[in-house]
């Protein structure tokens, strides 16, 4: 009886094991055709819990024939366990001055373990010549 | 009788003072941030800005950023008109919540403008109307510029109980039509939520 229920013990936590560390495989080109142009950033840290599970690798930019900048930031989860964070990009015109869209918004992301993925975005307007992206840990309730 | 009466009042007052001491007291929140309320069967205010943010980012990097985007009076912005937005969903909500924003974010690209007096349903601005027909009337106009562009769409909710945990998918699906009635750029947006009860943040 008690060898039954430690075998069911050991078998739930190897479940629960498994199912909380599932991470990603991936597959791409092992001499990538696309030729990146990356971007020498500041990064200022005061999150270092958020900072040592999801981190970016880099930023890319390009700009398009009307002008619009670009940008994709490509970020990696260092965990073997799926993690949730926002992002909130803000863009600054050639003088350094903000500039304010009601589409503003902190965006919700999340990415399974040691998972690499992409955040895109493009510039609001073509006087957009910086930017700032800020990350967030997920607030709990 | 008097030392029951006060004794009463105080312990009413003292009541009152605890029950106002307890109460989650009100502040204003960053629409923009984190922390916004946020529940299952429903879209929040940062849902649709969310939405909106994907649309014009897509409007921007496969239209107007690859100068796709033609205006039919040449050195003026392209004009748009707003067609039919419907609401699919089991919630009632106005969805200029969604729309407002996404003319606002294409006005300040300097390469769309909007149009107020031709619109589904009559003009949005009567009096906008009103003064166009009457410029057009003195100044012996013909022809009203038509719209180069118009945009339509549907908000559509699908929903998935499973136990405790309940979720909804709002998928937010976008048309911007040429005046030749092709459909020059599409998108859509799903918004995926589970949960059982109001959280705080996403």
């Amino acid at each position: 009886m008690t060898t039954k229920l430690f075998a069911g013990i050991a078998a739930g936590t190897v479940i629960l094991l498994q199912s909380g560390c599932s991470t990603v495989n991936t597959l791409e080109p092992a001499q990538p055709v696309a030729q990146r142009q990356m971007l020498n950033d500041k990064r200022v840290i005061t999150d270092t819990g958020l900072y040592g599970r999801v981190r970016i690798l880099g930023v890319n930019i390009a700009t398009g024939p009307a002008g619009f900048l670009k940008i994709q930031v490509e970020i990696q989860n260092l965990t073997s366990s799926p993690k949730s964070f926002t992002y909130r990009i803000e863009w600054f015109d050639e003088y350094g001055m903000i500039i304010n869209l009601p589409t503003m918004t902190a965006i919700p992301r999340s990415l399974e373990g040691k998972e690499t993925a992409s955040i895109t975005a493009m510039a609001p307007t073509d006087r957009a010549k910086d930017f700032r992206i800020k990350f967030l840990d997920q607030i709990s309730n | 009788m008097k030392k029951s009466i006060l004794q009463s009042t105080i312990a009413t007052a003292a009541g009152v003072l605890l029950l106002t001491g307890c109460a989650t007291p009100t502040t204003y929140v960053d629409p923009s941030g984190s922390r916004m309320v946020a529940n299952v069967n429903q879209i929040n205010i940062q849902d649709f800005a969310n939405a909106a943010d994907t649309m014009v980012n897509s409007l921007i990097d496969n239209l107007i950023n690859q100068g796709k985007l033609q205006s039919g009076v040449p050195s003026e912005p392209a004009l748009l008109a707003i067609s039919r937005i419907t609401n699919n969903t089991s919630r009632q909500f106005d969805t200029n919540l969604l729309v407002k924003k996404i003319r606002v974010a294409l006005l300040r690209t300097g390469r769309v403008q909007t149009t107020t007096t031709m619109n589904l349903g009559g003009p949005e601005d009567p009096l906008a109307a009103d003064q166009q027909k009457a410029k057009e009337f003195f100044e012996d106009k013909k022809h009203t510029r038509l719209p180069d562009y118009t945009l339509s769409g549907k908000i559509i909710q699908d929903r998935t109980p499973a136990g405790d945990i309940n979720q909804s998918a709002f998928v937010f699906q976008l048309s911007l039509s040429s005046n030749a009635g092709i459909a020059v750029w599409e998108e859509e947006k799903t918004i995926v939520k589970q949960g059982s009860a109001a959280a705080i943040g996403f």
